[in-house]
């Protein structure tokens, strides 16, 4: 009897609730999201890129109907991200539903007037997930995220795909919303973003002659942030250099001039690089010393010389060119922009948290003045599947 | 036939008891304190539990068919016995409100966040109510299963969030000292006095009684062991300041963990394994504070108490929950000091009381 | 209707007379008189139910006793039933009621003039169904016979399994009308102690006219009556019912139906097959494991759709997200009632599949897989999806073996689909845990419904989520008494000594 009445009564609340509740067809399922400045300083602009599932994914027994197009991209502009977001409503017939989105893209303009508000959005909302990737681009974020790719149906779902496999170049930091909100709360650490750019590089099927007709959407460089404002951006080169700061890199290739011809190369590919700063406390002004080592291997060479006689060389360019990388980035670092991307001040802080706390308020004007000196081998391992190469005959 | 339940059973009570806040809403509590060193005040918080512990299970040791309400009577009289009940009583009314924190904060403001908070409140004393009209036996056995589901979750998340752990972020240890760690350790205090005022109702309903101090102590090291996962966890994926902006720090732990690129989010069986510690939470206080009515009125079987009970603690959590600032206050400033005195005061003002009449026990 | 509780008296006349009126001019009914010499009788038997062999081999030793028998006063009854009568079983008895009864169980009554006794002859011959395979429990390995509907066979087929001087079968009879007759079995010294005196307990109270199935009592005794759960394990297989016995439990069977009871009953053993125990262990283990995960699905699958569709969309893997929403893109239907519609419309094909004769039953699997499984989905009713779901589940409850345990999943999924569907993921875990604390809190016969996962027995794990080999299934369970080993000791199977020592000995 007992169970009975419980059951009605849970019925009864049930059905008289009716919590609003949207089928998963009834929600526009954004792919990807782009925010620039508005038409005034203080306004945003949101791009969203919609999926139609319907087109996106082909028939399912269904009529599908409209345009075939497997995006619908839309445009608000509101004084904040959210008001912005709001009044995609007025003309979005479903409901726009955030959960599923790959990426966040970030116009330069606007990164540099600041993102804090776009931090706290983004990670306020129970809907959104953490692994969202963040980029920013010097491109108007509304073409970037409305470019169509040519492999993927859903460009969103591209350039997911182009991150998590993006590691093979290994020049861009994998930004997602949990790193980002961590550095951004980090009072020492400053926040990176990965940079997007249109390209031309898209070679059309129709016209093949017209080379670059159309764009595409390339991930290679880091844009800086001070706090929650963006200073600059760093180049391929030291992009990888920071990576090997803040990521594992296990990939990566170098191009090194022969030894014995100088206008032949010789590719070394990245097979393993791991880096270990060591800080030592001295004074009030701490210096690290960076120990840096790749693992290579050669995988393509115009050289005359055999594996054997290029070994020596080879692993001594590799070292000075990660070398030079990082010493590119630390000047970036340290006398372009000035602030803490490596998490220098962090690993100081494990090391030594006494000293630490002496000098961390001041911490931002002691970084620029740190001296690090950089130690940095490679090995190189194996020639992949060859051991002998054919001589060319000179001339 | 009167019901007993065995010592494992109490171990996964303690265990399922404990669990639900103090790995969600108390490690954020303790992020905003003392940063990554949350994991360290956990265990500084179950030292003290330990010893609160076997301190209820000895003093009831003495009269082994007593709870704290019968105990306080056999010794002092029958008033003695309504102010212990009442004492008991106003403790299960308040924790209702930290215990609600949990159960709503997490399933609300994550999973639906557009339905209304009365649904909550009614769903969780329905069940609350069936569950303890069924009695401890049934309570205690789902705490086993619930057990089990504690130790799935931890297996979830770890898969799920290990590939993200950065060891720097829980470096220096104590970076506040000693002293202002083990002050914070009373945000885990109040988890765990929950466990010991309920054993100081149940106890006398679990089998063999020379083995409740063992039973006591292992569950709150098993407890402990538990939940410092989270802790630490949480400090080196997230870092200490993510933990500290968050009301619900472990949602946003799971909310990050994926296994793979396919299951990108999983939090959904993870919240389903979570809600049977909070649900038997929820039974838990129903059913010790319907035992405390059941006294401070004279009445014979609990059962008809649920209601009154219910309605008490149900209107009581929903004051609460209404307003996130309030709720998240009170469970850090006033809910201290209200659990902390009644958890350690008890048992040491019945066990002297115990020491002085001890002629008088030993008569009964 | 007093006369039944009277002797019969030395009158042949009068006795036939009373017999004759208390059975009526039933048609079934036949009366034999007879007359050889002196000796007149009337044998009354039922019809059909009655060997009529049998019948006339009394006839015709009546024959030759009349025939040189001066006198027949002189012989008490006794001697003429140990003398005369060639039948395998006879009693002499004296009331009517017990004379009526034999006859209509299919013995004869025979009523001799001048005596106040009369003989009551077992000629027992009905037709029966013959042994044949169980319908409802199929095995791949194992043996083929089922009950029937006759208790002695049922009842010979156990004892053929068990010959052993403790098997036991204790007889009631239950029904006003009916008196059906009912034998709870047993191991004597191995049974639950107390378990067969609380199943007379339960059963001797039951006031019922008729008993036409094991269900009648299987209502009537059960711990929780309310719950859709049984706490009964009904079996059709005199295997399962003789290893149940050897475990220590008792079993009551029911004439008339092919269907045993088995009690007391774990959850987890309504969905573990004979076959289990009959094949390789591993494979046994691997069958066990699928259909617990069946039992979950065919519980869970449909109301966790329906959440995650209706409530929890960015729990679905994104491109999974972006397929299922193609695919729903023209269906009219909230996903509940799309749920809703196509659980009863599988149901309705199950049960019109069951209940028509055989080749129509092929025409309506036909006619409702091409309609709900084609034409709804291209008519755009019906998401793909949701057929892919629903046709899951139903795969998943036809894999669990107790059918009586895959109707109470059936009844489980709709208050769980509408919780779901209504309130998402708190209607989801609630609505489970309290299906939960109702599993935990009933008992069978004494035993807690959901042990030994809860309450916990770590011994009886042997046999619960695996199976172990029988080498190592050492002990009986806990509900056996008496001598708890079951094996000797070690079991394990070895190979013969090394070769190197028997080329030694060569």
């Amino acid at each position: 009897m007992k169970v009975n009445k419980i059951f009605i009564v849970i019925l009864v609340i049930s059905l008289l609730s009716g919590c609003g509740k949207r089928q998963i067809n009834e929600l526009a399922l954004v792919s990807a999201v782009g925010i620039d400045q508005g038409s005034s300083p203080n306004s945003v602009r949101v791009t969203v890129q919609v999926v139609r599932p319907a087109d996106a994914r082909g028939q399912t027994g269904a009529p599908a109907g409209g345009t075939g197009e497997p995006i619908y991209s839309v445009q608000a502009e509101g004084k904040t991200i959210f008001e912005a977001i709001r009044n995609l409503a007025r003309f979005s017939s479903r409901r726009v539903y955030w959960a599923h989105n790959f990426i966040i893209v970030i116009n330069e303009k606007f990164a540099r007037a600041g993102i804090a508000d776009m931090i706290d959005f983004f990670t306020r909302n129970p809907e959104l997930r953490m692994n969202t990737w963040i980029a920013a681009t010097p491109n108007p974020a509304s073409e970037v995220v409305s470019t169509i790719t040519g492999l993927e149906v859903v460009p969103g779902e591209a350039v997911d795909k182009l991150f998590r496999y993006n590691e093979i170049v290994s020049e861009a930091p994998r930004t997602n919303m949990t790193r980002l909100q961590e550095s951004y709360l980090n009072e020492y650490t400053h926040p990176v973003l990965a940079r997007l750019e249109l390209k031309n590089r898209g070679i059309s099927n129709k016209k093949p002659e017209e080379f670059g007709s159309l764009k595409q959407i390339e991930l290679s460089g880091t844009a800086v942030f001070k706090h929650d404002k963006m200073v600059g951006w760093l180049n391929r080169a030291q992009s990888r250099a920071l990576l090997l700061f803040i990521e594992n890199v296990d990939s990566g290739i170098e191009v090194i001039t022969c030894p014995d011809l100088p206008n032949q190369d010789a590719t070394l590919e990245v097979k393993s690089q791991s880096l270990h700063v060591k800080p030592i406390a001295s004074g009030s002004v701490p210096s690290f010393h960076v120990d840096v080592s790749s693992r290579v291997e050669l995988s393509e060479s115009g050289c005359l010389a055999t594996f054997n006689e290029m070994r020596g060389y080879l692993e001594e360019q590799m070292g000075n060119r990660v070398k030079e990388q990082i010493e590119s980035l630390l000047a970036a670092a340290q006398k372009k922009y000035k602030v803490d991307i490596l998490k220098l001040g962090e690993i100081y802080e494990n090391e030594y948290p006494s000293e630490w706390r002496r000098i961390r308020d001041d911490w931002e004007d002691i970084f620029p003045q740190v001296q690090i000196t950089i130690d940095s081998r490679a090995e190189l391992t194996s020639a992949v599947l060859k051991i002998t190469k054919k001589k060319i005959p000179r001339g | 036939m009167k019901v007993k339940i065995t010592n494992g059973m109490f171990v996964a009570l303690i265990m399922t008891i404990i669990y639900a806040k103090a790995i969600g809403v108390t490690q954020g509590s303790l992020a905003r304190e003392i940063g990554h060193d949350m994991w360290i005040a956990t265990i500084l918080g179950t030292l003290q539990g330990i010893v609160m512990m076997i301190l209820t299970a000895a003093i009831l040791q003495k009269l082994p068919d007593q709870n704290f309400i019968g105990f306080a009577e056999a010794l002092l009289g029958k008033w003695a016995g309504k102010i212990v009940a009442f004492v008991i009583f106003l403790f299960f009314l308040f924790s209702f409100g930290p215990i609600m924190v949990t159960f709503i904060y997490h399933f609300k403001d994550y999973f639906l966040p557009e339905a209304p908070i009365y649904l909550f409140i009614v769903v969780a004393l329905i069940v609350g109510i069936f569950g303890g009209f069924h009695g401890l036996e049934v309570m205690a056995r789902m705490a086993l299963v619930g057990a089990f589901a504690v130790v799935c979750l931890n297996i979830l998340l770890l898969t799920g969030s290990l590939s993200e752990f950065d060891i720097h972020n829980l470096r220096p240890v104590m970076e506040k000292g000693f002293i202002q760690t083990s002050w914070a350790s009373r945000h885990y205090d109040t988890d765990w006095a929950l466990a010991t005022v309920m054993a100081g109702m149940i106890l006398p309903m679990v089998k063999q009684s020379e083995k409740w101090v063992k039973a006591g102590w292992s569950g709150m090291i098993l407890t402990c062991i538990a939940i410092t996962m989270w802790p630490i966890l949480e400090a080196a994926v997230l870092s200490a300041p993510v933990t500290a902006e968050y009301i619900v720090s472990c949602m946003h732990l799971a909310r990050g963990a994926h296994i793979g690129i396919f299951l990108h989010r999983y939090e959904l069986i993870m919240i389903a394994l979570f809600s049977t510690s909070s649900l038997i939470q929820i039974m838990m206080s129903l059913y010790c504070s319907a035992h405390a009515l059941s006294k401070i009125f004279g009445v014979k079987d609990y059962r008809p108490m649920l209601i009154p009970a219910g309605l008490a603690l149900g209107a009581f959590g929903y004051w609460l929950v209404l307003d996130h600032l309030r709720a998240i206050s009170f469970t850090e400033k006033e809910w201290p000091l209200i659990s902390l005195p009644i958890a350690f005061l008890l048992p040491i003002i019945l066990w002297t009381f115990g020491k002085l009449f001890r002629r008088k026990l030993s008569r009964s | 209707m007093d006369n039944l509780e009277k002797d019969i008296t030395d009158s042949l006349a009068e006795n036939t007379n009373i017999i004759s009126a208390i059975l009526g001019d039933s048609a079934d009914i036949n009366k034999r008189e007879f007359s050889f010499g002196q000796l007149k009788g009337v044998c009354f038997f039922a019809a059909g139910l009655a060997n009529t062999d049998q019948v006339s081999t009394i006839v015709r030793s009546f024959a030759v006793f009349g025939e040189h028998q001066d006198a027949s006063g002189n012989r008490t009854i006794q001697a003429i039933s140990r003398s005369l009568i060639l039948n395998t079983s006879v009693e002499t008895k004296t009331k009517i009621n017990d004379g009526i009864k034999g006859i209509l169980s299919g013995d004869t009554l025979v009523l001799l003039d001048g005596y106040k006794e009369y003989l009551l002859v077992e000629t027992k011959g009905w037709d029966k169904r013959g042994v044949e395979e169980p319908s409802t429990e199929n095995v791949v390995r194992g043996p083929r016979d089922g009950f029937t509907e006759d208790i002695r066979t049922n009842t010979s087929h156990i004892r053929r399994r068990i010959k052993n001087p403790d098997l036991r079968f204790d007889e009631m009879t239950i029904g006003d009308k009916t008196n059906t007759s009912i034998n709870i079995a047993y191991l004597n010294g191995t049974v639950k102690k107390g378990l067969v005196e609380e199943i007379k307990s339960r059963l001797s109270r039951i006031k019922i006219d008729g008993v036409l199935e094991s269900g009648y009592i299987e209502e009537l005794i059960q711990d929780a009556p309310l719950s859709p759960f049984s706490t009964i394990q009904s079996t059709e297989r005199p295997d399962k019912v003789s290893a149940a016995l050897l475990e220590g439990r008792a079993a009551i069977l029911v004439d008339n139906t092919p269907f045993a009871l088995i009690m007391p009953s774990y959850f987890w053993e309504q969905l573990q097959a004979p076959d289990d125990y009959y094949n390789n262990f591993w494979m046994g283990t691997f069958f066990r494991m699928l259909r617990y995960f069946a039992f979950l699905t065919s519980v869970l699958l449909p109301s966790a759709y329906v959440m995650l569709i209706s409530f929890h969309q960015e729990m679905i893997p994104t491109r999974l997200a972006f397929t299922i929403a193609s695919g729903r893109e023209v269906v009219p239907f909230p996903v509940l009632f799309e749920a809703l519609i196509m659980e009863l419309a599988f149901e309705l094909m199950r049960e019109a599949g069951l209940r028509m004769p055989k080749p129509v039953g092929q025409a309506v699997s036909i006619v409702g897989s091409l309609i709900i499984g084609q034409s709804a989905v291209q008519a755009g009713l019906i998401s793909p999806f949701m057929v892919i779901i629903i046709a899951i589940t139903g795969i998943s409850s036809f894999a669990i073996p107790s059918y009586s345990t895959s109707f109470s999943i059936r009844l489980l999924r709709f208050p769980m689909l509408i919780a779901s569907g209504t309130m998402g993921l708190l209607g989801f875990t609630c609505a489970f845990f309290m299906v939960m604390i109702h599993v935990l809190s009933i008992r069978s016969f004494g035993e807690p419904f959901f042990s030994p996962i809860a309450p916990f027995s770590a011994s009886e794990h042997k046999d619960i989520l695996v199976r172990v080999p029988w080498w190592a299934m050492v002990k009986r369970p806990r509900t056996a008494s008496g001598e708890l080993r079951r094996l000797g000791a070690g079991q394990k199977p070895k190979p013969p000594s090394t070769s190197e020592e028997r080329h030694e000995g060569e």
